[in-house]
């Protein structure tokens, strides 16, 4: 969060055991009481479902982040699953938030409902009474990818997932949420993080001198983890029009991308990569008796609000997305592999 | 399926929400010595830098009359940009990239042919060296008396055309453009004969403000708004761009501009054609910029008995601004004793079109007015009944729709609601959104902004040669009433809205200014 930013809680009520009708009450009754939270400026509904508290916290913590760029009601769920035979129910607790930066304010609303027995199974019935009107009801998974026919994604108008996050806990991941994505539009934090990565590499072919080596690539060589490397390199398969063959994978902890291409007789090579722990990324053209220019430049900020801030800016399907999704597939097939964690 | 790929066109690997970096190409600034290029034009090298926007290889030229070598004009440009409140860790490497050969000068007197055969010999390095591919923006940050030398001197040298299809030189001019429509039109023709118009990026830094192109937002983007944008339902529109400032240091400058032409011609002409504009059929520049020059051909040129009933122009004596107590204007350094040049502006115009006919547009500026601020305000017309007694409306103002665009940067609607309790009485109230409140987001700088669409090529937020010829022939005649002496030179006290001869320029027709 940006250093000058300031959170204050104007006001909040818990309860255990409660009514969905109460919570509303409750937050009505926390408005009404105070002038700041009496206007409003949201831009969305945001549910976050989890399973645990801990995550809980982790989720609330980025939303606090969030309230600047996206003033919004969210709404965390904590679908608790370690007690299969608790009866339903819900304890739920409110906040009413200021945050502020340089004397202007934005309020926002913070619900957390930790809910118990079958009711975790329709959450859909839940988080309706809370989505404010006119305004996209945004659902974000932190960890995790929705179960076919969760009844949750008819509410939603979009969803946010992190491919990366639920890569680590295992599973068909790129292929579920190629799924995913031709049913609703998506947001990966994994690509949003990979944007800066597909920008400056798009810079490298600006102007008409470096563009060509684009229609004349013959090596294109991903380097990163799971996730990453099969996102990058399956959007450079499609955006390219090239053949798996020429795309080679490889493991790594940082990110790297290098297209080599040869046009009009001279070999050209542009790389974007991050430079080991540093944070910095490094992009380089060098062409064959040509020019040699590079750039070192520090990464984007990281903060995990930012990546969720840049997927909430956008509403309808990510078609480049979901091209790249279909080109790891491709990558997968031509490795004779189902989309899966390397090991 | 693949195949061979074309690349003739666009970037295949450009998305339409990722933003663009710039092509491989050189900055040259001719002016490299002086305070636009450090205060504004090196911040915003440096941010878009930063914002990773600019690509590997792109090359800064400065060009001066001053002596310094590459590594001098670096590192003072470096300093700069810290005092401008740039530097720092993440910077460190913006400028180390520029170290290795990225940052140029070349010194001389821009009327020596000698000189732009240097500079023509650093691009050819350059584009060598760090595969610039001959692309070149070309920035003009000198006084505008050196536009046609400049112009000229580039032109001896070929520096003015591409050096292929591909490539691409465009040129910056920064305001004022000309000094009165004949002026201007011979600078366009200096300008002409050097380069072609597609070529040429006239900058009002105005454009670049993220509000002024709300402003396009707001009227295109909502259908609430744009049924109500015409004359059945808005009486009048005020234009207020107020400065709490004086003229500081600039007095030498300003003796021989005054606001008309610092102000009226440039900014306020172009938050006028954006407000009364009608909808484009494209959103590029030729879409936008063909409806801003139709909105602007509609402003009727006042004769000068007209300019007389509608223009007031007054010059700021001694007051209190903001708790301090300042000079006034002919006591400031640079500044003739005797000075007759305006420092406040207030005139009515008349919009000859289908959408405006008979809506007066109030427009008024001026330095040490009480606060910084400009505002669009529309102010609608009355119901034409209203059904309670009007002790009943006392508080009951027209309802007004209020664009900021500084510094509070937001929208205020003023509408009539009940007081609560038992009587019934209506008072107006204000609605206010600040795009503060719902985005507390960092936007870019307006020079960050329009040196990045100049360098891709996108001239939508720069000002075409016809809109700069339109906006004159509204001042023109303003400015020959001024030269001759037809106009008296009001007085008002610094830290004041104004003469009290621009609130009888509303009286008159039963109106009074707002206070913003």
């Amino acid at each position: 969060m940006p250093e000058s930013t300031t959170v204050t809680t104007i006001g909040s009520w818990e309860s255990d055991n409660v009514t969905i009708g109460q919570v509303e009450n409750a937050l009505t009754d926390l408005r009404r009481h105070e002038q700041r939270a009496a206007v409003r400026t949201s831009v969305l509904t945001l549910v976050a479902v989890v399973n645990t508290d801990a995550e809980a916290d982790g989720a609330r913590q980025i939303i606090a982040d969030l309230g600047a760029r996206h003033p919004s009601r969210s709404l965390i769920i904590v679908a608790v699953d370690d007690e299969p035979d608790a009866a339903n129910g819900t304890d739920a607790s409110v906040w009413v938030r200021a945050i502020e930066r340089e004397g202007r304010a934005v309020c926002f609303e913070e619900v957390v409902l930790r809910v118990r027995g079958n009711a975790r199974h329709h959450l859909d019935s839940i988080v309706e009474p809370f989505a404010l009107p006119d305004v996209p009801m945004v659902v974000w998974l932190p960890a995790g990818l929705p179960s076919p026919g969760d009844p949750l994604m008819q509410a939603a108008n979009r969803v946010v997932v992190d491919s990366r996050a639920v890569a680590e806990a295992g599973g068909d991941v790129l292929a579920r949420s190629l799924t995913l994505a031709k049913r609703l539009p998506v947001a990966d934090l994994s690509w949003m993080r990979l944007e800066q990565w597909r920008s400056m590499l798009t810079g490298l072919f600006e102007g008409a001198v470096y563009r060509p080596f684009l229609g004349a690539v013959d090596r294109v060589e991903v380097r990163g983890n799971h996730g990453p490397r099969f996102l990058l390199g399956g959007w450079l398969l499609r955006r390219l029009n090239l053949p798996p063959v020429r795309v080679h994978l490889a493991r790594d902890d940082h990110v790297s991308v290098t297209i080599h291409g040869v046009y009009d007789g001279r070999r050209g090579t542009f790389t974007v990569a991050r430079l080991g722990a540093e944070r910095e990324i490094k992009s380089c053209v060098d062409i064959e008796d040509g020019p040699k220019v590079e750039q070192t430049v520090r990464m984007r900020e990281q903060w995990p609000s930012l990546a969720l801030a840049s997927a909430l800016t956008r509403f309808g399907h990510d078609e480049i997305y979901e091209e790249a999704l279909a080109g790891a597939r491709d990558l997968r097939l031509a490795e004779g592999d189902q989309m899966g964690p390397t090991p | 399926m693949s195949g061979p790929l074309s690349t003739s066109g666009e970037n295949p690997l450009a998305e339409a929400t990722v933003e663009r970096v710039a092509p491989p190409a050189v900055l040259v600034v001719f002016g490299a010595s002086g305070d636009l290029t450090s205060r504004k034009l090196m911040p915003a090298v440096e941010n878009l830098a930063l914002r990773r926007l600019l690509p590997p290889g792109f090359s800064v030229v400065g060009v001066a009359r001053t002596p310094m070598t590459d590594e001098e004009f670096r590192e003072r440009m470096r300093a700069a940009v810290e005092v401008s409140g740039g530097g720092g860790e993440d910077a460190k490497h913006v400028w180390e990239a520029f170290a290795g050969g990225g940052f140029r000068y070349v010194a001389g007197d821009y009327s020596h042919p000698d000189t732009f055969k240097r500079l023509k010999d650093v691009l050819d390095e350059l584009d060598e060296q760090r595969g610039t591919a001959q692309n070149r923006l070309i920035y003009l940050a000198t006084p505008p008396d050196t536009f046609p030398t400049v112009v000229q001197g580039l032109a001896g040298c070929g520096l003015n055309r591409p050096a292929n299809d591909d490539a691409f030189v465009r040129i910056v001019i920064e305001k004022p453009f000309g000094r009165d429509a004949r002026s201007a039109e011979r600078l366009d023709a200096v300008v002409h004969e050097a380069f072609e118009e597609r070529q040429v990026y006239r900058i009002d830094h105005y454009l670049g403000k993220e509000t002024v192109q709300n402003v396009l937002a707001l009227r295109f983007a909502n259908a609430i708004f744009e049924p109500i944008w015409n004359r059945r339902y808005v009486n009048h529109v005020q234009i207020t761009v107020a400065e709490s400032l004086g003229v500081g240091h600039r007095g030498g400058f300003y003796e021989n501009a005054g606001a008309l032409r610092d102000i009226v011609q440039n900014h306020v002409m172009q938050v006028l054609a954006l407000t009364l504009m009608e909808p484009p059929a494209t959103f590029d520049a030729g879409g936008i910029r063909d409806e801003k020059v139709k909105a602007l051909r509609a402003v009727d040129v006042m004769s000068p008995e007209e300019v007389a009933q509608n223009v007031v122009r007054a010059q700021y004596r001694s007051g209190w601004v903001q708790g301090s107590e300042v000079h006034g204007y002919r006591d400031e350094e640079g500044v003739d004793p005797h000075s007759q040049t305006e420092t406040y502006v207030a005139m009515r115009l008349k919009v000859d079109n289908w959408r405006w006919a008979g809506v007066p547009i109030y427009v008024r500026t001026g330095k040490y007015l009480p606060k910084r601020v400009t505002e669009v305000a529309m102010e609608f017309n009355r119901v034409p009944h209203l059904p309670f007694a009007m002790s009943q409306a006392e508080g009951l103002e027209p309802d007004a729709l209020v664009l900021r665009i500084q510094p509070d940067e937001g929208i205020t609607l003023r509408f009539g609601a009940k007081v609560p309790g038992q009587a019934f009485r209506v008072r107006s109230v204000s609605m206010d959104f600040f795009y503060g409140a719902a985005f507390l987001e960092e936007t870019p700088e307006a020079y960050e902004r329009l040196l990045l669409d100049a360098l891709l090529g996108d001239p939508t937020l720069f000002i075409r040669s016809d809109e700069v010829a339109q906006a004159w022939r509204i001042v023109d005649p303003v400015l020959e009433a001024f030269g001759e002496g037809d106009l008296p030179l009001a007085r008002y006290e610094a830290g004041t809205w104004g003469p009290p001869e621009a609130d009888t320029l509303l009286d008159r027709d039963g109106r009074r200014w707002r206070k913003p």
